[in-house]
């Protein structure tokens, strides 16, 4: 994941280039392109075979892009067994992909995985390889929604940090800004026309204070959590949506006679038998600690665990509201952290 | 190679096995691609068992037991009777052809019988060919994107919100006042704007409850948790804030005896329908004829007497699609499911706890999110609402892709209405699912 | 050999035998040079063990590395793997991942006095413990020994106990819950013998192991009854886990990950925690 900011290279290009650009990449055969896709009313990142299949509008798909490198489930291993004989067959993905239409708080939730995946000893292979095969094509978003709070985070719509090419609609055109070198690979050669024109990126700051990692520790034994956390349904939509929530579950699964697949799958902490031990002991029975849990992870316990320093694991794109059928808010809990002594 | 379907025939011990033991004395022909599973009574034969032999690779599934008034046990045959219809249906709806499974009675002298059905259903399967019903990750490419259910829009009613909240208030601060319940469950206005659950413990904490269009969450989910008895003191009383829909739910658990009836004051509020996202009525709502609960131990509002909506059953036209085109259509759904449990913790008859679909041996369903494991968890869960499930459409609310999870749910209801003339909830009656034929309830 | 952290080595169980009640002992011979990673593997550390077919779960490595090149464990049978290992046999393979995990510091322990107190099958990574120090005892001081069960058929390891009451400045307590006919040591809670025993504060490091509640209770026995300084009193923790090597998340106390930053704790460190491992 170099980045060399030396060579920082702009093209302003139209509507018919973006798409004549996007519909090559989606028909190449090494490659699969990733895009923002309506199926059934929902947009998320899917593979598309053509340009046509790209949604034009979105504000962010319901989905974060985290499942391009960690999948909802992968297969670790295959096992295949002959009497008392093992044999174990590995398996990598090697297949190049391009993820257009990324927005910046679902990249920054790649960058937060890459300090758990990669930057920690041992490396995850899969998640390695699908890091290198990828690369990102960011688009700004013209403004915030309504449950979007990247701002309150040290994020911004525009923030092309953490992308491999970035795009920023100006004046009806497309402003691309290439930011390493996988990133210029992907540009067609001679027919874009440069310019330096720069996005000006105004960093405005949050509506929502934060609280720091240091104000968490003294709020751990209120009473708070568990009234909080009355109406949560224990569902774990909140985590599956979120760009950074990575718990998984690892088990082995018959496949046919003598064959098993070692496999692992998304899973989040919210579920009452997630802590269960072996004796039947529970901790986090009760909602409310399973649900500090989570708000914890995000702002406490991951960002010292993988050295994020002063910033948390949270990218603050507001998936988690939307899709909570109880109204639990992520920012409700800010604000009351901060109101309080 | 000619196809040879792969038959899973459930047989009991007392009539259906030893039928076919008799065929084999007699030297009366089976065909060998029937796999025999040895059950001691036909009623054993869960439907879980029979989606997992499909799930398993089998062609087809032939379920055999005693002729009604014949079984062993008495009633063992009734309970097969009554659930594989119900499970043949669902399963026709989500595109299995409807001749690969079978339920039969043969008696332990009928060996021609056993030999007949068993060569009638091995030739009707191999007419089939192969059952297309597991699919692989490089399926995923689903073609059909445009089977989307049709939705009508309804223009929201005017609700008199401020008269019910007034009278949602008075009542919760009465009962918190005179300590006869220890918490109201209803309804508030969060930061945002959005309407949601609410929680009061006193008569102060009562001002934040509100009645208004988008009082959607069905509160009756959180009653079996709350009146668990987990300690030495019993729990407290609870009031919980329903519509007729909620209140239909509080029956079924009644009925069902997930608390007493006297643990819950039901505050039960006429309501003129719910709003969806968009602004107009929820689709749930647009099919409803009840204004007034079914139980409530005090009212807000007017009894309103029932009506009816113009409205198209959304599972029409699913149903006269043709098989391959409803595997294509709820595969494509499954794909988008991402196994988040959330259309089962919404639902308040799901409190088992532990689900099946979610046990660490994997015995009904593997761990993986892949679209074959998706949808053994949807149509188990379907089934286990079969007779029990009040059409509150909060699954599909909580469904963070969108998907019409309740298809499933309203086709089976109406199957059980069809056999049974049986609605969930309208009074404390077991689903028929669980009763013999007579439809009296027994133990065992 | 793969880069891949999650595939195990493979293992060729030497010794299957029963020890205890639903417990079984287990001999691993690591194959293809699998055993390399193990040579230094310190007491407290662990591994996960593969039923292949059915899954993985971590267990204390039960042996001491400079014992022999093979691996033991103790393995009660409570769920799906542990089942699953329970109808292996000699010969049958198994997958191992490890060694995992942080261990007990015996280099700082030199010259101190151990006490070492095992509740039920949470005697199983005490075992490296005593056998380290039985083999390097001239630089330990006493070794005090206080092992529990419920019941007497419960007890781990009771074919060695013998050797470790033979060597010197070491003494073995025994206590169960509930006795048979044939009984004839302490009875009651290992807080009761614990109690008993008595043993001196000064210089002395304590190491515990066993359910949750038995490690509350000896803590705080030790602690607030005795005097013990909390960064002198050693316990090993237990949690779900997954991966085992710092990435599903699952196994967290508070702000530590067990896997990586534990499972041995003193309990200085533990009382820190947002988190009670109860």
């Amino acid at each position: 994941m170099s980045k060399s900011n030396s060579e920082t290279k702009y093209w302003l290009i139209s509507q018919d280039e973006l798409d004549t650009w996007l519909d090559g990449l989606a028909h190449a055969q090494a490659l699969t392109l990733v895009a923002p896709r309506e199926i059934s009313g929902v947009v998320v990142y899917s593979p598309v075979e053509n340009g046509g299949h790209i949604s034009k509008v979105f504000t962010r798909p319901v989905l974060s892009v985290k499942g391009v490198f960690f999948p909802p489930t992968e297969r670790l291993f295959t096992i295949h067994k002959t009497g008392q004989e093992i044999r174990l067959d590995e398996s990598f993905p090697e297949r190049e992909t391009v993820v257009f239409g990324v927005r910046p708080c679902d990249a920054r939730g790649v960058k937060l995985l890459d300090s758990l995946f990669l930057d920690t000893n041992p490396v995850d292979s899969f998640y390695l390889r699908r890091r290198e095969n990828t690369t990102l094509i960011g688009m700004a978003c013209d403004e915030l929604g309504p449950t979007c709070f990247c701002t309150s985070v040290g994020g911004a719509p525009d923030n092309p940090q953490d992308m491999d090419i970035m795009l920023y609609k100006v004046k009806g055109k497309y402003l691309v800004e290439t930011l390493t070198e996988k990133g210029r690979f992907l540009i067609p050669g001679g027919e874009w026309i440069e310019t330096n024109i720069n996005p000006k990126t105004a960093l405005s700051a949050g509506q929502f204070q934060v609280p720091k990692k240091g104000k968490w520790p003294e709020h751990f034994n209120d009473t708070y959590w568990m009234k909080f956390s009355e109406r949560c349904l224990s569902c774990r939509a909140c985590a599956y949506v979120c760009p950074t929530c990575r718990c998984f579950a690892i088990r082995d699964e018959r496949l046919s006679r003598g064959e098993f697949e070692r496999i692992r799958c998304w899973d989040a902490c919210a579920g009452e038998n997630y802590r269960r031990v072996a004796g039947g002991h529970k901790p986090r029975a009760e909602k409310g600690d399973r649900l500090r849990n989570r708000f914890y992870c995000k702002f406490y316990y991951y960002p010292m665990e993988y050295g994020l320093g002063a910033s948390s694991a949270c990218t603050g794109c507001g998936r988690c509201i939307d899709v909570c059928p109880a109204g639990v808010d992520i920012t409700e809990v800010f604000s009351d952290m901060e109101g309080s002594v | 190679m000619s196809f040879e379907p792969k038959i899973i025939a459930f047989l009991c011990s007392w009539c259906s096995y030893t039928g076919a033991d008799t065929a084999g004395i007699a030297r009366i022909k089976s065909p060998a691609n029937i796999r025999d599973i040895r059950v001691p009574c036909s009623g054993r034969v869960s439907p879980e068992l029979i989606m997992r032999a499909f799930d398993q690779g089998a062609d087809g599934v032939l379920v055999l037991g005693c002729h009604i008034g014949e079984c062993h046990y008495d009633t063992g045959n009734h309970r097969a009777a009554k659930r594989i219809p119900v499970l043949h249906s669902l399963m026709q709806f989500s595109g299995l052809e409807p001749e690969r499974m079978r339920l039969d009675w043969v008696s332990a002298s009928e060996g021609e019988r056993f030999a007949r059905i068993a060569t009638e259903f091995t030739e009707t399967v191999r007419g089939l060919g192969p059952v297309a019903w597991r699919f692989s990750p490089e399926d995923r490419q689903i073609k059909a994107q445009s089977l989307q259910p049709i939705d009508n829009d309804f223009s929201m009613p005017v609700v008199d919100c401020a008269g019910k909240t007034d009278g949602i208030r008075a009542k919760a601060k009465e009962l918190l006042a005179s300590r006869e319940v220890g918490c109201v469950i209803g309804y508030e206005v969060g930061p945002r704007g959005r309407t949601r659950p609410s929680f009061a413990y006193s008569p102060d904490e009562a001002d934040k409850l509100v009645w208004n269009p988008d009082v959607s969450n069905n509160l009756v989910s959180y009653l079996p948790v709350k009146l668990k008895r987990t300690g030495k003191e019993p729990p407290k009383k609870v009031a919980v804030v329903v519509k007729p829909c909620d209140s239909k739910a509080v029956n079924v658990l009644l009925a069902e005896n997930q608390f007493a009836r006297d643990q819950v004051h039901v505050i039960g509020v006429t309501c003129d329908g719910v709003r969806d996202e968009k602004g107009s009525l929820q689709s749930r709502c647009q099919a409803c004829t009840e204004r007034t609960p079914f139980v409530y131990d005090s009212l807000i509002g007017e009894p309103v007497p029932a009506v009816t909506h113009g409205t198209q059953d959304k599972a029409a036209w699913l149903e006269n699609l043709p098989p391959l085109e409803k595997i294509e259509f709820w595969l494509y759904q499954y794909d988008r499911c991402i196994r988040c449990y959330a259309c089962r913790q919404a639902c308040p008859m799901c409190n088992c706890p532990t689900c099946l679909y979610e046990r660490d041996d994997s015995i009904w369903v593997g761990m993986g999110i892949g679209v074959n494991e998706k949808r053994t968890f949807h149509l188990g869960r379907a089934y286990h609402l079969s007779g029990r499930c009040i059409g509150c459409n909060e699954c599909e609310r909580a469904c963070p892709m969108d998907i019409p999870i309740s298809l499933l749910n309203q086709k089976l209801a109406s199957e059980i209405h069809k056999s049974f003339n049986y609605r969930a909830g309208l009074t404390v009656v077991p689903s028929p699912i669980v009763t013999v034929l007579s439809g009296e309830y027994k133990e065992g | 050999m793969s880069d891949n952290p999650l595939l195990p080595h493979l293992g060729k169980l030497v010794e299957v035998r029963d020890m205890a009640a639903e417990i079984k002992f287990f001999r691993v011979e690591l194959l293809n040079g699998g055993g390399k990673a193990f040579k230094s593997s310190q007491p407290g550390q662990f591994a996960f063990v593969s039923a292949f077919g059915l899954g993985e779960a971590p267990f204390g490595i039960a042996n001491a590395s400079e014992r022999g090149p093979q691996i033991d464990f103790a393995i009660a049978r409570l769920g799906t793997v542990t089942t699953g290992l329970h109808e292996l046999g000699e010969g049958d393979i198994v997958g191992i991942r490890g060694p995992l995990g942080n261990w007990f510091p015996m280099k700082k322990f030199k010259g101190k006095n151990l006490v070492v107190l095992g509740g039920g099958i949470g005697g199983a990574p005490l075992r490296p413990v005593i056998q380290y120090v039985l083999d390097h005892r001239s630089d330990y001081g006493n070794l005090t020994i206080l092992w529990a069960a419920r019941r007497p058929d419960l007890l781990v390891f009771t074919e060695e106990y013998d050797e470790w009451r033979a060597s010197p400045d070491t003494t073995l307590h025994l206590t169960v819950d509930s006795p048979d006919e044939k009984w004839n040591h302490n009875v009651g809670l290992i807080t009761g013998l614990l109690e008993r025993v008595s043993p001196q504060v000064d210089n002395t490091v304590t190491i515990t192991c066993g359910p949750p509640i038995m490690i509350h209770f000896v803590t705080k026995m030790l602690q607030e009854k005795m005097g013990f300084a909390p960064k002198n009193n050693y316990v090993t923790l237990e949690a779900r886990m997954h991966c085992g090597i710092g990435k599903c998340g699952r196994c967290n106390l508070g702000e530590k990950l067990i896997c990586v930053d534990g499972p041995v704790f003193n309990m200085e460190e533990v009382g820190g925690l947002l988190e009670t491992y109860l």
